[in-house]
């Protein structure tokens, strides 16, 4: 994550921070507010289902989501995607470019490619260490990407990758407006 | 590939949230030193006995949902719908408190319950023999990913579930 030079002695000040931590395991939920608060983060809230998420979202406080996929509504079909869905297109979300990261045991490829491409900004696989989680969280926030939107997409850049070797046109850039 | 039907639009990067709470004299750094690491790490070993509680808990769950989904009445719906949720936590939560076979077993089961509606006799057997891997990872307390005999167990179970799975459902719900 380092880019070397002045980035070597960045730091994240996460009492500044408000978080919403959307977990339906009372205990993982626990653990994740526990980091947290090591790392002297002030203000957690945390939620449950799709519904206290929201209404929690929309009093306008939270800086950074952090949201399993599984809630304990998925039986009436509202899952964190729908939270990120919500963020990032709905009218009365409070900051569609809010830093969102998915933290889920559902873990293979597929799962990640649909977490992305709902607006996801970083993904942690459960079982994760606390270093990977660290290392996302302080991503999403200090490293934060630019957005797209695309036919029925609205989210961070997908494109990760830079190829040094390409030597194509980029045509994408002729196209940014920011 | 489609054809796109707009161009895409770019927005560059929020800075709010950056300019509030990164700065060069509080907080962490973006790479952790090894003692902040260590008491973050910290956070979860404490953890471990409430999680390995937890955990006991959803096996005696995942028991129950099985015989509900055995005795095929009204509650195996609700029942399967239970093995796959509970599965899933497992899956998540072995591998946080050092016992990563019984996130191995329990995704195994996952992926085995969700291709699944209602099981046939035999699928009930496999899936019985997963919850009971399950069981005895945890009471015999085997932590990393045990020995040659686990190994050759989970090796054992995945064949099965790929033998016996609907592959007609085999995908992401």
């Amino acid at each position: 994550m380092s880019d070397g030079g002045m980035a070597d002695y960045e730091r994240i000040d996460f009492s500044k921070i408000s978080f919403l931590v959307v977990e339906p395991n009372r205990l993982m939920g626990q653990m994740v507010r526990d980091v947290l608060m090591t790392l002297d983060a002030q203000y957690i809230d945390r939620a449950r289902d799709f519904e206290s998420a929201v209404t929690l979202l929309r009093m306008g406080r939270i800086d950074v989501m952090i949201t399993e996929w599984v809630l304990s509504d998925e039986k009436l079909g509202r899952t964190g995607m729908d939270i990120v869905h919500w963020v990032r297109n709905d009218a009365q979300s409070p900051n569609r470019m809010m830093p969102i990261l998915m933290m889920t045991a559902n873990s293979e490829e597929e799962y990640v490619c649909r977490a992305r491409d709902c607006g996801v900004s970083e993904f942690v696989a459960k079982p994760y260490t606390v270093n990977g989680f660290y290392t996302r969280l302080a991503a999403a926030i200090a490293r934060p990407r630019q957005f797209v939107r695309i036919d029925a997409y609205f989210g961070p850049d997908r494109r990760r990758r830079r190829d040094a070797d390409y030597d194509g046109p980029e045509r994408r850039a002729a196209l940014d407006i920011g | 590939m489609a054809p796109r039907k707009h161009k895409p639009v770019f927005t560059p990067p929020p800075q709010d949230l950056r300019r509030r709470a990164v700065n060069f004299t509080k907080g962490f750094r973006l790479k952790l030193a090894p003692e902040e690491l260590r008491k973050l790490e910290e956070v979860v070993e404490r953890a471990s006995d409430a999680l390995s509680q937890d955990v006991a808990g959803k096996l005696r769950l995942l028991r129950a949902a099985l015989e509900d989904v055995a005795a095929a009445d009204t509650r195996a719906d609700t029942a399967m719908r239970a093995l796959r949720t509970l599965s899933l936590e497992i899956k998540g939560m072995g591998g946080m408190f050092k016992y990563p076979l019984l996130t191995a077993f329990a995704k195994s089961l996952n992926d085995f319950v969700k291709t699944i509606d209602q099981p046939t006799p035999i699928q009930l057997d496999i899936i019985a023999a997963q919850i009971d891997a399950l069981y005895v990872v945890l009471a015999r307390q085997i932590q990393g990913d045990g020995g040659r005999t686990e190994r050759e167990l989970l090796q054992a179970l995945r064949q099965a579930t790929a033998k016996y799975k609907n592959p007609a459902r085999d995908t992401a719900d």
